[in-house]
């Protein structure tokens, strides 16, 4: 036994000698005087708007509308679910950010820069979003590494600590969980190390460390399709005075599981005081358990449901058109976020109604394009949406082929 | 000569299989610190044993529960339960008062898998995994299914103090988290109690015929470890000043190879907690290399996997090797069958 003990103890030592011999690891080299002037103008000739994603659409896309930004009630979270403003600090975080310690840009130019991006896991969407990253840093020649913790905060954590470490020159991150993400943030931004949050929203005092955040404005784009939702429902039930929905929603945590289920549940207390909610529920992104819950639902709810709004378009559209059909009520008018060929392939047969421009290689490119912009020494905003478009069988041939 | 050749080879071997985790750390250990990146740096190593801190943590309780000859499946659920009780709680009372609950409340949990184990004699293959079922729907209750988490100066201070070195390379999380294992190593391999966990999972009725009360031994062995795992959910969480609803999810398995790993039988009767411990570190270590040589979270999963499959086919084959041993113990065999012909 202290035989183990001692060979604990060296181990430790050796850890510690390991640390105190190698205090503070490696530093970044920068590009200076002439070279930076040199690489500066170089990096501003790169045009990136040429690039084009598998779909055929343009690579990189700015949304163009501003949105209007309401006065912050006193306590946001005293108000119902129902009140839009209910979600301020999620729908509007960064917006209006007390930007803290953020570095300068070097303006020294994107090319050679070193760059860690941060997803949150394995899935078709992360390869399109990466490879859309990838066009865009081979363009400006940047070097990019991209690590996945597959969904696991502590690992996630951990790579920021690594990435920290790296000494890069920019850190991409896209927030696991928006409460959680202002300590990672805090940690990032004490390193000195520029970050750029992208494609889901943190919560409002993240943002206050971060450059910027990139992404598709997942509330206002849910705000839409909650609109062509109840407007399709009101067409197929004309004068109903009751319009039941159910969501399933996405795993709880993260933005879009606010912004996929409070999004359009506020936004049709509105515009649609009929629509009811009958329930929600998160089973996750498996169609099996989609379609046992639905299948439930159809069981519980009857002729009153009318309407399904799904996070996703891919396993869980998949799980509830399987179960709508076992039963046979083509009545029910189903939307879904996203934008996958599953997704697409339903919208063109008509099984559902209405999906999201959600451009996974477009996220990503827009991510690394921006921090292209910030070392090229662009004034960037506090945030940088990605345009808003519901696809319905009328457009939905313009965006094939897929990208996830 | 040959015969002494054979008995210093076994002898190596022997040495070679007690050691072999700390052989395993040894050669991760200096692999790394040549190869991998950056591995060898005090931020780095720093990293290492914070992130490290969680699992080992838990593990220290599981061991005991394994050299019992039992399982909990829940320690993960429980982590992530006390931590969402810490800081739930702490927005009303505090970390004052919203620890000891959470710490009580994982304590709560080990004590019911425990009964249940010991006195109503249900697998607790069976009883941990409801256990872990019960506790995911009761940490989707009390958070409404949304993560948990604190903002404020006050809070910021106390995470930024657990997560900032307090003495070189060990943040004060660290240095809890080797006090554990220092108390919990001398606890098992020192005090009778402890003895008495290897003599239970050993040959329970042994035991119970040597006067330990097994019951009560095994119901402090799921106490101890749902305790550890509530203890290193609340630290996380506190560090992080968050806590999310899957952030024990893959402590479970995490845990459960290193445990193995480390030379712990899942029989029983056979392990360590500094085993454990080293095994943790070790596959931390290999973990932080992989993405350090720049690969995914993919090849990390799969060196896991890699490692355990290993692990247990060479105890598979250890033991059929100790079987057929047995075996060949002509002597002995014929002795017994003397005694059979006498009776």
């Amino acid at each position: 036994m202290k035989k183990q003990v001692k060979v604990v103890l060296l181990a430790m030592v050796l850890l510690c000698l390991g640390g105190l011999l190698f205090a503070q690891g490696e530093k970044a080299v920068g590009v200076t005087g002439a070279g930076a002037a040199a690489n500066l103008e170089a990096s501003l000739k790169v045009d990136t708007s040429v690039l084009k994603a598998a779909d055929g659409q343009p690579l990189l896309r700015l949304s163009s509308e501003l949105p209007k930004i309401p006065t912050r009630p006193a306590n946001p979270e005293a108000l119902p679910d129902t009140d839009p403003l209910r979600w301020f600090d999620m729908e509007y975080a960064g917006w209006d950010t007390k930007k803290t310690n953020i570095p300068a840009s070097p303006k020294d130019g994107a090319i050679g820069k070193r760059v860690v991006m941060i997803v949150h896991g394995d899935h078709p969407w992360t390869t399109a979003c990466s490879n859309g990253a990838k066009k865009v840093a081979d363009a400006y020649g940047m070097d990019l590494k991209i690590l996945s913790p597959n969904w696991d905060l502590a690992v996630q954590n951990q790579m920021i600590d690594q990435s920290i470490n790296e000494r890069p020159d920019m850190i991409l991150i896209i927030p696991l969980d928006a409460t959680t993400a202002i300590q990672q943030a805090r940690r990032i931004n004490q390193s000195g190390i520029p970050f750029i949050f992208f494609n889901t929203l943190p919560t409002a005092e993240a943002m206050n460390y971060a450059i910027t955040w990139t992404g598709p404005d997942d509330f206002g784009q849910m705000r839409k399709l909650a609109k062509v939702f109840a407007d399709e429902m009101r067409r197929r039930n004309p004068g109903a005075k009751e319009l039941g929905i159910a969501y399933v929603q996405h795993a709880p945590g993260g933005s879009p599981y606010f912004a996929r289920s409070y999004g359009p549940l506020s936004e049709l207390a509105g515009y649609a005081p009929e629509v009811v909610t009958l329930d929600m529920q998160a089973p996750g992104f498996e169609a099996d358990r989609t379609m046992q819950l639905v299948s439930d639902w159809l069981t519980r709810f009857g002729p009153r449901l009318k309407g399904i709004f799904a996070a996703d378009d891919s396993a869980q559209a998949l799980g509830i058109i399987e179960a709508l059909k076992k039963a046979g009520r083509d009545d029910i008018v189903v939307v879904a976020a996203g934008n996958s060929k599953i997704g697409m392939d339903m919208v063109t047969d008509g099984s559902l109604f209405a999906i999201t421009y959600q451009t996974a290689e477009g996220d990503g490119a827009l991510a690394v394009q921006t921090a292209a912009d910030w070392f090229n020494g662009k004034e960037l905003p506090n945030r940088r949406d990605i345009p808003q478009h519901i696809i319905t069988k009328a457009d939905v041939a313009d965006f094939y082929p897929p990208q996830w | 000569m040959m015969r002494k050749n054979k008995l210093d080879k076994s002898k190596l071997l022997a040495l070679g299989d007690r050691f072999r985790i700390y052989i395993l750390f040894g050669v991760i250990f200096i692999f790394m610190s040549l190869f991998a990146p950056r591995f060898f740096n005090s931020y780095n190593l720093t990293t290492i044993l914070r992130t490290v801190s969680m699992n080992a943590t838990i593990a220290l309780g599981f061991t005991i529960v394994m050299i019992c000859g039992e399982m909990d499946l829940s320690i993960g659920r429980t982590a992530t339960f006390a931590a969402v009780i810490a800081l739930t709680l702490q927005k009303k009372f505090g970390y004052g008062i919203s620890v000891p609950i959470a710490v009580l409340a994982g304590a709560g949990v080990g004590l019911l898998n425990g009964i249940l184990v010991a006195k109503i004699k249900i697998n607790s293959f069976i009883v941990t995994i409801g256990t872990m079922t019960i506790l995911q729907g009761a940490t989707y209750t009390i958070t409404g299914g949304n993560s948990v988490s604190l903002s404020g100066d006050k809070v910021f201070a106390i995470s930024d103090f657990l997560a900032k070195p307090l003495l070189p390379m060990l943040p004060p999380r660290v240095l809890l988290t080797i006090l554990f294992v220092v108390v919990f190593h001398l606890f098992v391999s020192n005090s009778q109690w402890g003895r008495n966990f290897y003599m239970v999972g050993g040959n329970r009725t042994t035991a119970w015929l040597a006067g330990i009360n097994t019951d009560r031994i095994t119901i402090t062995a799921f106490i101890l470890s749902s305790t550890m795992a509530a203890v290193a959910g609340i630290l996380f969480a506190m560090e992080s000043s968050a806590a999310t609803l899957n952030m024990g999810d893959n402590s479970l398995m995490y845990v459960v190879s290193a445990t193995i790993i480390g030379g712990t039988a899942m029989s029983g009767g056979k392990g360590g907690i500094l085993r454990s411990v080293v095994a943790v570190l070790s596959l931390e270590m290999l973990y932080t290399g992989t993405i350090l040589f720049g690969f995914g979270n993919e090849v990390k999963i799969f060196i896991s996997g890699l490692i355990l499959a290993l692990v247990v086919l060479y105890e598979a084959y250890a033991s059929y090797k100790h079987e057929k041993t047995i075996g060949q113990r002509a002597v002995l065999l014929e002795e017994l069958a003397q005694a059979k012909e006498k009776i």
